[in-house]
C-alpha cells in the first residue's frame, strides 16, 4: 500500500515537471486517436457518400434489373408492389425507374441511362428537389462529370430520346435545371435524372419502378416476388475491397504514432530515473527491497500514463466529439476539383480504437518506465547513494 | 567554447546521448511519416495511372471530348511519328500507345455459330513486342487467375468472371465484334490464353486485354491510337511537372484548328482523380500538421526537461563567476548542437528508410485475399525536397525553443537556490 | 338564324367536296405498293456514309423475298467484301469470312448503326408494310422537288410501332414516296428520308437515290444509290439459309 501512495506523492510533488510530461503525453494520446479517426473517416467517406446519395439502407431490385448490364434494362421494370408502396408513402422508401436512352448534346450521340426519381423524396441526399416541374418543360438533373463529358450547363436544353414500354420511339427536349457535384460516380456517369412521374408517363410505365431504395434505418424488409433485396454489404462490396488496402497503410500510421507516444515519455522517464539514483540508494538504505524500488519507479511511470489518459479524456472527449459532429469542411479552394459543396470529412472513432490505444499507451508507458529501473536497482545501495554507477 | 561544450556533451551521457537519441528518434519518425503519407497518395493513384489515366494522356481533341464513349473513329493518327517526337523531346518519360474499344465477345460452338455472347470493354496495349514498356506498367502476372499472359499474336485475356459466364476456358477461341475506325463492322478471332481479376465489378463483368497490333488490324487503326500514355520513369506522379509538360505540349497545338490535333491531359485533370487527390492532400496535410505539432511539443519538452535538470550545475557555474547571459548562451548553443546533430542523423536515417521504401515498396499482398489488377498491393513512400527539411522543425526548432524557454528560469532564481538544487 | 344556317351548310358542303377530292390514305398506300412491291427482288446498291473524317462507300448485292427474308453480300470496300447478312423473320445473322464466324445480331445490337450510317439494323430490318402498321390520311397537297404530291399523315395502329407517326409526300402521278418524315410519340422529328432521283425501270418508278438522315444529330446523312434491280426474279430457296452464308 505504501508504494502506490509514495509513487503518487512523488510525482505530484515534482509539480510542474510532472504536469508538463503528463500534458505532453496526453497530447500524444489525443493525436493518435484523432489521426486514426480521420483515417477511418476518410475510408468511410466513400461508403458514407454512396449510402447517403445512392444506396440508402438497401435496395429492392426488380428481378431483371442489373445496373451493370445495359441489355437487360428493357425488361427491368414492374409495378411497385403494395408493401413497398406503403413504405414509399411513409417516406421510408423511394422508387426509381431506369430506362435506356440516347442524349443528343450539341448534335452528338451519347448513350445514357434515364432515371426517374420523385422530386420530393427525402430518402437519398441526391438533390432531387431541383426537379420540381414547372410548366411544360421537362427538368433534368445531371452530375458534374456528366456535364463535363457532354458539355452541358445549367439552362441548356437538349434532346433526349428513348423507347417506351412497347418499343415506340419518343424524344423530348429536356432542360438541365441543375448540375450536381457529387463524389458518388454511380449517380453521375452517363445518367440523366428526371421526375419519376414524367418518366412513367413518357415511357408508358405507369406505377412502375426498376428499383426501390429503402431509407437508412428502416427495418421493414417485406418479401416480394419478382423483387430482390440487395443489402449494403452487396451494394458496397467494391468500395469495401478498396478500403481493405487502405487499412494496411493505416497499420503503419498507427505504429508510427505509438512510437511518438513512446518517445514522449522515453525522455522524461529515462532521464529522470537516471537522475534519481541517489534517491533509489536512499530508499534501499532505508530498507526497501530492490523489487519494491523497481515497482515504485515503474508505478510512477505508469501513473504518468494514467494521469495523461485522464487529462486526455478531460479535454479530448469534448474536442473530438465536437469535431466528429462538425466534420472537417473542405476549403473553398478545393472546389475547383469538383468537390461537392458542403462535403465534409467526418472522423470516425470506434470504441475499440480508443480503448485499444489507451491500453497500448499505458502498457508502453509502464514498460518504458520499467526497463531502466531494473538496471539501476542492481546497484549497491552505497554506490547509488553517492550517485555513482557501479 | 564550442569545443568545450562538445567535450562536455560527449563525456556526460545524460547530457548528450539521451537528448540526442530523443531528437534522432523524433526526427526519424517525422521524416518517415512525412514520406510515407506522401507515398500513400501515390499508392491510391498508382493503379489508376497504370490502367487508365497514365501520368499524362494524349488524345485527339475530338476524342477527348467524348472519351467516355470510346469514339475510335476520332482517334489519333500518325501515332508512330508522334511517339518518336515524344521520345526525343521527353526521353525521361515512358510513352506507350493504347486503344480502348467496346463491343461484343461472341463464343462459337462447333459449327461456328454463336454459343454465348456478352458485351465487352477492351484495352489494347503493346503486350508482345520486345521493346514494349507495358510489361513494367501493367502488372498482369500478379492478377492472373488461370492460364498465362499473351505472348503471341492473336492471344488475349478476359476477366475471370466473364470467362465463367461465357463458359470459356483458356485455349478456346472467342470472336470480338466491334466497329472499325472508319465505321464498318470489325470481326476478329482471339485465342483466350488466360483470365485475370480486375478488382472492380464493372470490369470483372466483361473486359478483355489484347495486343495492340491485333486490335489495330481488327479495327483498321494502323498507325492510330485512342490514347498515348506517358509515365515518369520511376512511376511517381509529380503534378507540377506533369502540368508544366501538358501546358507546353498543348501550347504547340493551340493555334491549330484541326479537331483531331492532339491534346494532353494530366492525371489530376482526368475525371474523378482530382477529387481523390484533393481529399488525400487535405488528409495528409492535417495528419502531418498534427504529428509535427505534437512531435515538436515532445521535443520541446525534452529540451525543457534537460535544462530544468541542470539548475544545480548552473548554480555552480554562476558561483564560479560565469554571467547569467553567458550560461544562457551556452545552454542555447548546446541545445542547438544537440538539435542539429539529432536532426541530421535522424533525417539521414529517415530518408534512407524512405528511399528504400520508395524504390522497393512494402508488399502487403500477404494481408490481401486476392491480388487484382486495379488495386495495388504495394505501398511506397515518396521522398520530396521538403522531407529533407521537415525533420528540422521538431528536431532543431523545438529543441532550441525548449531550452531557450527553460533557460530563462536562470534569470529568475538566485544563485543560492540553484546551488541547492544541485544537492537534490 | 336562317342566314347562319345557310352559311354553315354551305361551308360544310364545300369542305365535304374538298375532302371528297382527296383520295383515301389506304388507297394511296395501295398504289405505292403496286408500284414498288414485288415478291422477289435482286438489287445492287451503294451506301455512302459520311463520317467525321471522310466518307465511305459500301457496295452490296441483295436478294429479297417478300418481307421476311433477305440475303445481302457486301462487295466493297475490301475489308467488308464477302461479309454476308441474312435476315430471317426477326433474326439477323452475319457471316464474316475472315473469322469464319456466323454471328447472331440481336437485342441491343440491333439498335446500333449499320456500318456507321444513320440507319440502325432495326431500321434496315423493317419489314411490315406501312399499310399494316399505320392508319393513313391525306391531309393536303404540296410540291416536292418539282413534283406534285399528296401529303399523308400516318398514325400508328398499335402501341409497339417504333415510329408513332409519319408524314409522307407521295408523287401524285407515279405513286412513289418522295419524302418521309418519321416522328416520335411526342411529335419530334427523328428521321427523314428524301428521294433524289426517280427512274422508270421494268414498268415501275424506282427511287434511285435516297438520302436517309437522323435528324437529331449533326451530319449530312447516309445516301443510298440503287444501281440495278430485278423484280420478280427467280431466287432459289437455299439462298435464305444459314448454310449459304458460308459458301
Amino acid at each position: 500500500m505504501i508504494i502506490p501512495k509514495l509513487a503518487l506523492r512523488n510525482i505530484l510533488g515534482a509539480g510542474l515537471r510532472t504536469w508538463l510530461n503528463v500534458v505532453v503525453l496526453s497530447f500524444a494520446f489525443v493525436a493518435i486517436i484523432w489521426t486514426q479517426g480521420l483515417y477511418e473517416g476518410m475510408n468511410a467517406q466513400a461508403e458514407r457518400a454512396s449510402v447517403a446519395a445512392a444506396l440508402g439502407g438497401g435496395q429492392y431490385w426488380q428481378e431483371h434489373y442489373d445496373p451493370l448490364d445495359v441489355l437487360s434494362l428493357g425488361e427491368a421494370h414492374a409495378a411497385v408492389p403494395d408493401s413497398l408502396q406503403s413504405l414509399i408513402a411513409d417516406g421510408k422508401a423511394t422508387a426509381i425507374l431506369a430506362v435506356q436512352g440516347t442524349l443528343y448534346p450539341k448534335g452528338r450521340i451519347q448513350s445514357v441511362l434515364i432515371k426517374g426519381i420523385d422530386p420530393d423524396q427525402k430518402v437519398l441526399s441526391l438533390p432531387s428537389h431541383f426537379l420540381k416541374a414547372e410548366g411544360d418543360r421537362i427538368p433534368a438533373l445531371i452530375g458534374s462529370r456528366m456535364a463535363k463529358s457532354t458539355g452541358l450547363e445549367v439552362g441548356d436544353t437538349v434532346i433526349l430520346r428513348w423507347r417506351d414500354a412497347h418499343g415506340a420511339f419518343d424524344a423530348r427536349d429536356i432542360e438541365i435545371v441543375q448540375v450536381m457535384k457529387t463524389v458518388v460516380q454511380t449517380i453521375d456517369q452517363g445518367q440523366v435524372w428526371i421526375p419519376l412521374s414524367i418518366l412513367r408517363v413518357l415511357a408508358g410505365m405507369e406505377g412502375e419502378a426498376s428499383l426501390v431504395v429503402v431509407a437508412a434505418g428502416t427495418l421493414e424488409r417485406p418479401e416480394e416476388p419478382g423483387w430482390i433485396f440487395r443489402d449494403l454489404d452487396f451494394l458496397l462490396s467494391d468500395i469495401r475491397q478498396l478500403v481493405q488496402t487502405k487499412t494496411a497503410g493505416a497499420t503503419i500510421l498507427y505504429t508510427v504514432l505509438i512510437l511518438l507516444a513512446m518517445l514522449a515519455i522515453f525522455d522524461t522517464q529515462v532521464l529522470s530515473i537516471f537522475r534519481r539514483k541517489k534517491e533509489m540508494g536512499t530508499l534501499m538504505a532505508l530498507g526497501f527491497t530492490r523489487g519494491r524500488v523497481i515497482r515504485l519507479f515503474t508505478l510512477e511511470g505508469a501513473l504518468h500514463g494514467v494521469l495523461a489518459a485522464i487529462l486526455a479524456a478531460l479535454y479530448g472527449i469534448p474536442l473530438l466529439t465536437w469535431y466528429a459532429r462538425q466534420g472537417w469542411a473542405m476549403p473553398e479552394a478545393m472546389d475547383s476539383y469538383g468537390f461537392a459543396i458542403g462535403e465534409k470529412l467526418f472522423p470516425i472513432y470506434s470504441v475499440g480504437l480508443v480503448a485499444g490505444t489507451t491500453i497500448l499507451v499505458l502498457v508502453i508507458t509502464t514498460i518504458v518506465s520499467f526497463l531502466p529501473t531494473r538496471r539501476i536497482a542492481k546497484l549497491k545501495p552505497t554506490d547509488a547513494l553517492r550517485g555513482r554507477l557501479s | 567554447m564550442i569545443r568545450f561544450l562538445f567535450k562536455g556533451l560527449i563525456r556526460d551521457r545524460s547530457r548528450s546521448l539521451f537528448p540526442v537519441l530523443t531528437v534522432v528518434i523524433g526526427v526519424i519518425l517525422t521524416v518517415f511519416l512525412y514520406n510515407w503519407i506522401n507515398g500513400a497518395e501515390f499508392n491510391f493513384i498508382d493503379s489508376s495511372a497504370r490502367f487508365s489515366t497514365g501520368h499524362v494522356k494524349i488524345m485527339s481533341r475530338a476524342y477527348a471530348q467524348e472519351a467516355d464513349q470510346v469514339p475510335n473513329d476520332l482517334a489519333l493518327v500518325g501515332v508512330e511519328s508522334l511517339l518518336d517526337e515524344l521520345r526525343n523531346e521527353h526521353p525521361a518519360m515512358i510513352w506507350t500507345p493504347r486503344i480502348r474499344f467496346g463491343g461484343l465477345l461472341d463464343v462459337p460452338d462447333a459449327q461456328g455459330e454463336t454459343r454465348a455472347q456478352g458485351p465487352v470493354m477492351g484495352l489494347a496495349v503493346d503486350l508482345i513486342s520486345a521493346t514494349s514498356a507495358e510489361r513494367g506498367i501493367l502488372k498482369l502476372e500478379e492478377a492472373l487467375v488461370r492460364g498465362r499472359r499473351p505472348q503471341n499474336p492473336g492471344e488475349a485475356l478476359i476477366s475471370e468472371n466473364f470467362a465463367h459466364r461465357l463458359d470459356v476456358r483458356p485455349g478456346e477461341t472467342a470472336t470480338l465484334i466491334s466497329a472499325t475506325m472508319p465505321g464498318g463492322m470489325a470481326v476478329a478471332n482471339f485465342t483466350i490464353v488466360g483470365t485475370i481479376r480486375f478488382g472492380v465489378e464493372a470490369m470483372d463483368r466483361g473486359a478483355m486485354i489484347a495486343d495492340i497490333a491485333d486490335i489495330r488490324a481488327a479495327l483498321d487503326m494502323e498507325d492510330a491510337a485512342g490514347e498515348i500514355l506517358g509515365f515518369f520513369t520511376d512511376f511517381i506522379y509529380r503534378d507540377p511537372l506533369a502540368s508544366g509538360l501538358a501546358a507546353r505540349f498543348n501550347a504547340v497545338y493551340r493555334d491549330e484548328p484541326d479537331e483531331f490535333a492532339p491534346i494532353m491531359d494530366t492525371l489530376s485533370s482526368q475525371s474523378g482523380m482530382g477529387d481523390i487527390l484533393a481529399m488525400m492532400k487535405m488528409f495528409s496535410g492535417l495528419v502531418l500538421a498534427i504529428f509535427v505539432g505534437v512531435m515538436s511539443i515532445v521535443l520541446w519538452n525534452a529540451g525543457l526537461m534537460g535544462s530544468l535538470r541542470r539548475y544545480g550545475e548552473i548554480g555552480v557555474r554562476l558561483a564560479m563567476g560565469e554571467t547569467k547571459t553567458h550560461i544562457y548562451g551556452s545552454l542555447i548553443l548546446e541545445a542547438l548542437m544537440i538539435g542539429a546533430l539529432g536532426s541530421v542523423i535522424g533525417t539521414a536515417v529517415g530518408l534512407a528508410a524512405s528511399y528504400y521504401l520508395q524504390a522497393h515498396g512494402l508488399d502487403i499482398g500477404f494481408m490481401m485475399k486476392n491480388a487484382s489488377l486495379l488495386i495495388s498491393n504495394v505501398f511506397r513512400a515518396k521522398v520530396s525536397p521538403a522531407s529533407y527539411v521537415v525533420g528540422f522543425i521538431p528536431g532543431l526548432a523545438a529543441t532550441f525553443l525548449g531550452s531557450a524557454i527553460s533557460g530563462l528560469g536562470i534569470y529568475r532564481r538566485k544563485t543560492s537556490q540553484l546551488l541547492k538544487e544541485l544537492e537534490a | 338564324m336562317k342566314k347562319h344556317a345557310r352559311t354553315y351548310g354551305l361551308a360544310l358542303l364545300i369542305s365535304a367536296l374538298a375532302e371528297a377530292q382527296y383520295p383515301s390514305g389506304d388507297w394511296i398506300l395501295q398504289k405505292i405498293d403496286e408500284n414498288i412491291g414485288s415478291d422477289n427482288k435482286i438489287s445492287h446498291s451503294l451506301m455512302i456514309i459520311q463520317g467525321r473524317r471522310g466518307s465511305r462507300t459500301v457496295e452490296s448485292r441483295s436478294w429479297i423475298q417478300g418481307d421476311e427474308k433477305s440475303f445481302t453480300e457486301y462487295l466493297a470496300p475490301p475489308r467488308e467484301a464477302e461479309t454476308k447478312m441474312l435476315k430471317l423473320g426477326d433474326q439477323l445473322w452475319t457471316y464474316s469470312p475472315s473469322t469464319d464466324r456466323t454471328i447472331l445480331i440481336s437485342g441491343h445490337m440491333l439498335r446500333q448503326s449499320v456500318m456507321g450510317s444513320d440507319l440502325s439494323y432495326e431500321d434496315l430490318m423493317e419489314d411490315r408494310k406501312l399499310k399494316q402498321m399505320y392508319d393513313a390520311r391525306v391531309v393536303g397537297e404540296e410540291d416536292y422537288d418539282g413534283r406534285a404530291c399528296w401529303v399523308l399523315e400516318l398514325t400508328a395502329r398499335a402501341d409497339n410501332v417504333a415510329y408513332h407517326s409519319r408524314k409522307i409526300w407521295v408523287d401524285k402521278e407515279r405513286f412513289v414516296s418522295l419524302k418521309e418524315d418519321r416522328f416520335a410519340k411526342g411529335g419530334k422529328l427523328l428521321k427523314r428520308t428524301e428521294v433524289k432521283d426517280v427512274q422508270r425501270m421494268d414498268g415501275r418508278w424506282i427511287p434511285k437515290k435516297i438520302l436517309f438522315k437522323d435528324m437529331l444529330k449533326t451530319g449530312v446523312g447516309t445516301e443510298f444509290i440503287l444501281n440495278d434491280v430485278q423484280f420478280n426474279a427467280d431466287i432459289p430457296d437455299y439462298i435464305f439459309t444459314k448454310a449459304s452464308l458460308r459458301r
